[in-house]
């Protein structure tokens, strides 16, 4: 897929404080359809706070989201949810007591239409959407490798099964943007070269990711772009390469906790 | 506006209020320490007259002493309840745990009526028939009791949290129960106490208001409905906002009762507490983690 | 393997019919008025439970105000049938639109909070309707209640006993059944369960929470406004009790032991409550402290009700068959149930 040279999301001057602190001061990046951006940074620098913010689960003190060319400033998550933008969260982004089929196909929420009354009258609108929906929640568990686990419950599987299910969440959702909050975390090497693997694969289905990653291999790995936040404030920007070998970047990270490549 | 009736209806408030807050205080403590929402908290009020009522009568013992007892047996009865239910359950669903409490005020309501009959009964106490005239106030001597013996109470408490090491031990639980854990508190034994101290509380209230009225054992559904109508409006966690919320609610509903109607007094709480939960989800005194 | 497209056995529609066609001939199996009263009762409670289901199953809330609404639209119907004169057929959907219109505006109100809260506030809404009803005597006759209120009756016929009662009530029971089907297998169920299992990823993925659980809410209590107003049809006399701590106990007891959120857990549950009621008459209060030994050992130790017992049975009997088996908590009905999330 040839991603168009446009601007998926355009953040401006973000900003949010909370009391006396000053989570996100004064951000300003955007993200170009088709990219894989990393946001990075030492705990604390204000990187899930920024997600929230872009999710709509928080509204931000001053500045602007742009998505797709509207203002989304201030929208509620569930509106994000409906224009396209899909994030997984850090503590459990599934349904517990559902299947891992149940649980993608209730992630489809946006790209379905058939409500209450049509399954009421069992319109051939319904069936039909009904039938191709399982059949594009198989194909996404499989994309996943979750195939063989469809039937099972979404707390009964394993740690790193439940973490593929998370993004299978978020690809059901057919987002346009995907916002991964680090989606690696607790994760072995192998494991995560497979959520490498999974990531590039989900860029070829045309879907824009930003993730906030503390593991540097993934992120290097996988990033076209990385954003670096310390205390709020964006501190670089550029390519992996050029990026974590600035010396403010490694002066931020090593002064406070080692790097964990 | 006659003042002397207007005197009158604000300390009979207050002393309503003050029975409240008492209730509300031990719902409070289990929120703000253990979080925990008790459905049953009510119904250790409810045991906290009856033990009373037997006490006295089956034993013989004056009133006094049996209120101390009953609230001793009663804080007992929560740490045994703490120990089957609450404790186990710690680590489960919220939902789990709040129907798991409602099936204990069930028990223990239905229990009570299996126990001691559906008919009322009179708790006695020498103070529920001589009066005191405070200015142009006439209370009897029962209900001054209750707002005294409450206040010491509730002054016992304020300290024991603020000072006593134990205080420290809850506060801390409340604030971070996992840091508090790693610290080496013994969460286990927070709970033990935190729950003998609110159902103590419940029982001492049950146990002063008692000769007032009647007892049933139904009473305790209305107990915890006040309890909760007073801990939300005060906001979950917030002792200080129970003792506001509390008294305000006493005052509102004899205010109201006095000079609008019987029915409207019991709606007032509900009404109050609907009105508060939509302006501020929260309470008016809400509540970051931790105990105030 | 044996299933169709939407996963279920091809047995299943087979199973469904007997099992209907065993409900409808269970009055004349009955054999005597009294038995089959408690068949009405067992029904009424049923239904009520269903609608309760969709709150506490679906949208994973505890609500304290259901008994409220049920007693809303029986009052409504009993004062539109005694008062006005209109036929008992009228008030029926008059009872649910206007059950629904205080779900509609409690709902609005109370479902900006969850959990604890929430449950508070339905609590302090019911209380606040029965105490309206207990002293609004010129329209409920407060205490005393309504008495002397009109059966149901269709054209001709009138459901003045217990039989005829039986077979409406039964009616409505599967057509809830039926509509609580077909909720969970479409789009609109899936938002429920999701906004229960994790109400912040379900906005994410672009679910409205608050309007979905408010359509849920007003969906329950439309349904317990017509059960209500059944009852007051059927049982002829009403008071503010409907609305009393019992039924609230009671509703929430069925579905809890029946097991919540599934189809078959309500009707179940309903039918364990009616049947140790009135067995157990004899004990007295003692029924009802086991009622609460066993929604508290339900809720502990087996979450997903009775009804998961029998679907734990099913599913070893499959897999000694080499049949698949479906995943515990998964009923008939094609989507899992609740195992209450409880680790």
């Amino acid at each position: 897929m040839n991603p168009a040279a446009q601007e998926i999301l355009a953040v401006s001057n973000l900003t949010r404080i909370f009391g006396g602190l000053t989570a996100v001061r004064d951000v300003t990046m955007t993200v170009q359809a088709g990219e894989v951006v990393g946001l990075i940074g030492p705990n604390g620098a204000g990187k899930t706070t920024l997600f929230n913010m872009l999710g709509g689960s928080l509204p931000p003190s001053s500045g602007s989201i742009r998505f797709a060319g509207t203002d989304c400033t201030g929208a509620p998550s569930h509106v994000m949810g409906q224009r396209g933008v899909s994030r997984t969260f850090q503590i459990t982004s599934l349904f517990p007591s559902l299947t891992a089929l149940d649980n993608v196909r209730s992630a489809a929420y946006r790209t379905t239409r058939a409500g209450w009354g049509a399954s009421i009258l069992r319109s051939a609108a319904y069936r039909r959407e009904e039938a191709e929906l399982r059949r594009k929640a198989l194909e996404i568990l499989a994309f996943c490798d979750l195939d063989h686990r469809a039937e099972t419950l979404a707390d009964a599987m394993s740690y790193g099964e439940q973490r593929r299910l998370e993004i299978a969440i978020a690809l059901a959702a057919e987002p346009r943007l995907l916002l991964l909050d680090e989606p690696a975390a607790g994760m072995n090497p192998e494991e995560g070269q497979r959520l490498v693997e999974m990531i590039r694969r989900i860029r070829a289905r045309g879907v824009t990711v930003l993730l906030v990653e503390h593991h540097m291999r993934v992120v290097a790995s996988v990033c076209d772009r990385l954003v670096v936040l310390d205390h709020g404030v964006k501190i670089a920007e550029g390519p992996p390469a050029q990026v974590l070998n600035d010396p403010e970047v490694i002066r931020v990270y090593l002064g406070r906790e080692p790097v964990d490549a | 506006m006659d003042f002397t009736v207007f005197a009158q209806q604000i300390a009979n408030g207050l002393v309503n209020g003050m029975a409240y807050v008492l209730i509300a205080t031990g719902l409070t403590l289990v929120f703000g320490v253990l979080r925990i929402v008790n459905f049953a908290h009510g119904e250790f009020y409810m045991l906290g007259a009856y033990i009373t009522y037997f006490v006295g009568t089956l034993f013989g013992l004056d009133y006094i002493a049996a209120a101390a007892i009953s609230a001793v047996v009663v804080a007992g009865l929560g740490v045994a309840a703490n120990k089957l239910i609450f404790w186990p359950l710690r680590r489960d669903h919220e939902f789990t745990i709040l129907l798991s409490s409602l099936g204990l005020a069930l028990l223990i309501a239905n229990g009570g009526e299996l126990l001691f009959g559906a008919d009322p009964k009179y708790v006695e106490s020498p103070f529920a028939d001589e009066v005191l005239d405070i200015g142009t106030v006439t209370l009897t001597q029962q209900r001054v009791l209750v707002f005294a013996a409450a206040v010491v109470a509730l002054v016992a408490v304020y300290l024991f949290i603020r000072y006593s090491r134990f205080g420290k031990m809850m506060r801390a639980t409340a604030q971070n129960p996992d840091g508090a854990a790693l610290t080496g508190i013994n969460i286990g034994l927070v709970h033990t106490y935190t729950f003998a101290l609110a159902c103590g509380l419940a029982a001492l209230s049950g146990a002063l208001v008692g000769p007032t009225v009647m007892i049933f054992p139904t009473i305790g559904n209305w107990a915890v409905l006040k309890g909760f109508i007073v801990v939300i409006m005060g906001g979950l966690g917030s002792v200080t906002g129970a003792l506001f919320a509390g008294l305000l609610l006493g005052v509102i509903e004899s205010l109201g009762g006095g000079y609008i109607s019987l029915g409207f007094m019991e709606a007032i709480g509900y009404a109050m507490i609907i009105a508060v939960l939509l302006w501020r989800p929260n309470g008016l005194f809400s509540t970051a983690r931790g105990l105030r | 393997m044996n299933t169709n497209s939407h996963g279920y056995s091809v047995g299943q529609p087979l199973a469904i019919a007997g099992g209907i066609a065993a409900l409808a001939v269970l009055p004349f199996l009955a054999g005597n008025a009294y038995l089959e009263h408690l068949l009405v009762l067992w029904m009424l409670y049923a239904l009520l439970a269903l609608s309760l289901n969709i709150v506490i199953g679906y949208l994973g809330e505890l609500t304290f105000g259901h008994a409220a609404f049920v007693g809303v639209g029986a009052y409504t119907s009993a004062i539109l049938s005694t008062q006005l004169g209109l036929p008992p057929l009228l008030g029926l959907p008059l009872a649910g639109l206007v059950a629904a219109g205080f779900g509609l505006v409690i709902g609005y109100a109370a479902l900006r909070v969850v959990g604890p809260q929430f449950a508070i506030l339905t609590l302090g809404f019911g209380a606040i309707l029965f105490t309206i009803t207990n002293h609004w005597v010129d329209l409920t006759r407060g205490p005393m209640g309504i008495t002397d209120i009109p059966p149901m009756a269709i054209g001709p016929l009138a459901f003045d006993s217990a039989r005829p009662t039986y077979y409406l009530v039964l009616a409505l029971v599967l057509a809830t059944a039926y509509l609580c089907h077909a909720l969970v297998s479409s789009r609109t169920g899936r938002a429920f369960l999701a906004v229960r299992e994790n109400a912040p990823l379900a906005a994410s993925l672009g679910i409205n929470v608050f309007h979905t659980k408010l359509m849920g809410f007003v969906a329950a209590t439309a349904i317990a406004g017509i059960g209500g107003a059944i009852y007051a049809h059927y049982i002829r006399v009403i008071t503010p009790d409907i609305m009393g701590v019992h039924n609230v106990a009671a509703l929430i007891i069925v579905v809890i032991i029946g097991g919540r959120g599934t189809i078959l857990g309500p009707i179940l549950g309903a039918l364990v409550y009616i049947g140790l009621l009135e067995s157990l008459r004899v004990a007295g209060p003692l029924r009802m402290v086991i009622f609460a030994a066993l929604l508290t050992g339900t809720v502990v130790f087996l979450p997903g009700g009775l009804i998961s017992l029998w679907q734990r049975w099913r599913n070893a009997h499959r897999s000694e068959n080499n049949l698949p088996a479906t995943p515990t908590g998964l009923p008939p009905t094609g989507l899992p149930s609740t195992e209450g999330g409880a680790k």
